[in-house]
């Protein structure tokens, strides 16, 4: 159990997806304008990142891996991930259509969002087993939810500062998530202990 | 100068997510309204190269976002008007489809490798937590949806020019 603990701390805080690998970064720029937008889409990438691990992981094991394809890896990925999405927008939509109105948006800019095919390369490098896949993507992609709901707070507080023209809007954020990222490095300390 | 108001601690009314709809058509006393195409996808200045458009996006699934209202406001055809959500409205939403299903998928995957420990086995689990943990969103939805939660409100009749302004 330890391990897994320890696993999910380094994927979601030390080794975060966007501060410490820079993945994710339009979506990181482009919806964190708003918290709740930013809660929307980090929940509905959090499912896709995790779903399309576990889907990763199989396709890997089970079928690049054994006929020697690993030169197909990023090809089939991205046709999983494409796949991932549309299955969680049936779902959503079977599940409530209400809920489909408020949340459907958010999901065909997953489909692009390089994150989720790099969490699902990383993964693989790790050479990990199916549980540990999972967890692996499900606490990078909460890593990735918890930056964007903490940076489009932030967003919201910069709205209403006074900001020197020349850095007012987009300048100023990546500023600010300079100033995150450095924070965030304080977490690689913990990665020696 | 006057120090700033601190309104984004204030929980007590939260604020609502305002979008525009307009109205395809009138059936009695229900109005269907269709939502213009919203924020994140049209008006990104990309939009027109964008690969994701296609995959199902609001662009083509705008009819299916179609949603009914209750016609108070003796509303007519092709007239605009200003719905609104809840915005906490938005996190619960996506708490109920996203985080029950994931839950339960992570408790019957760490229950099962702890048990089995073989990869098919959790495998198995997983998709059984998850198909459980949908029937529950399912239930939960549901029960949000008659409390009213989840449907836009009216709030106003749209000015003529007056798009969404969502920086």
């Amino acid at each position: 159990m330890g391990e897994y603990v320890l696993l999910m701390v380094s994927a979601a805080l030390v080794n975060n997806v966007i501060l410490a690998r820079f993945l994710g970064l339009c979506s990181f720029m482009g919806v964190t304008t708003r918290v709740d937008t930013a809660v929307g889409m980090g929940m509905a990438t959090t499912f896709v990142i995790t779903v399309s691990s576990m889907a990763d992981w199989a396709v890997e094991t089970y079928l690049l891996q054994p006929y020697g394809l690993g030169y197909l890896r990023t090809v089939t990925f991205i046709l999983v991930i494409a796949a991932a999405v549309q299955f969680t927008e049936m779902t959503v939509r079977k599940v409530s259509p209400p809920l489909f109105q408020m949340l459907g948006i958010y999901l065909p800019l997953i489909t692009t969002n390089c994150a989720v095919l790099g969490v699902a390369l990383l993964l693989v490098e790790g050479k990990m087993n199916f549980i540990e896949a999972t967890l692996f993507g499900f606490a990078s992609s909460l890593g990735y939810s918890l930056v964007m709901v903490i940076f489009s707070g932030l967003r919201e507080r910069l709205a209403l500062a006074e900001v020197p023209r020349l850095f007012a809007g987009p300048p100023i954020g990546f500023i600010v998530a300079s100033l995150l990222a450095l924070a965030f490095m304080g977490f690689s300390g913990m990665q020696t202990n | 100068m006057m120090p700033s108001e601190d309104h984004s601690t204030d929980f007590s009314a939260p604020p609502m997510v305002e979008g525009i709809a307009r109205v395809v058509a009138v059936e009695g006393s229900v109005v269907w309204l269709e939502p213009e195409q919203t924020s994140t996808c049209g008006a990104c200045s990309s939009s027109s190269m964008c690969g994701a458009k296609g995959i199902g996006t609001a662009a083509n699934s705008l009819e299916r976002r179609r949603f009914p209202m209750d016609n108070q406001e003796k509303l007519t055809l092709g007239e605009r008007v200003v719905v609104g959500v809840r915005e906490n409205a938005l996190v619960k939403a996506s708490l109920t489809a996203y985080a029950i299903p994931l839950i339960t998928l992570l408790v019957a995957g760490i229950v099962a490798q702890g048990m089995v420990g073989n990869d098919a086995i959790t495998m198995l689990a997983m998709v059984a937590g998850l198909v459980i943990g949908l029937i529950v969103a399912r239930i939960s939805a549901k029960r949000l949806s008659t409390r009213g939660d989840l449907a836009p409100q009216f709030l106003r009749r749209a000015h003529a020019g007056e798009t969404c302004h969502i920086e």
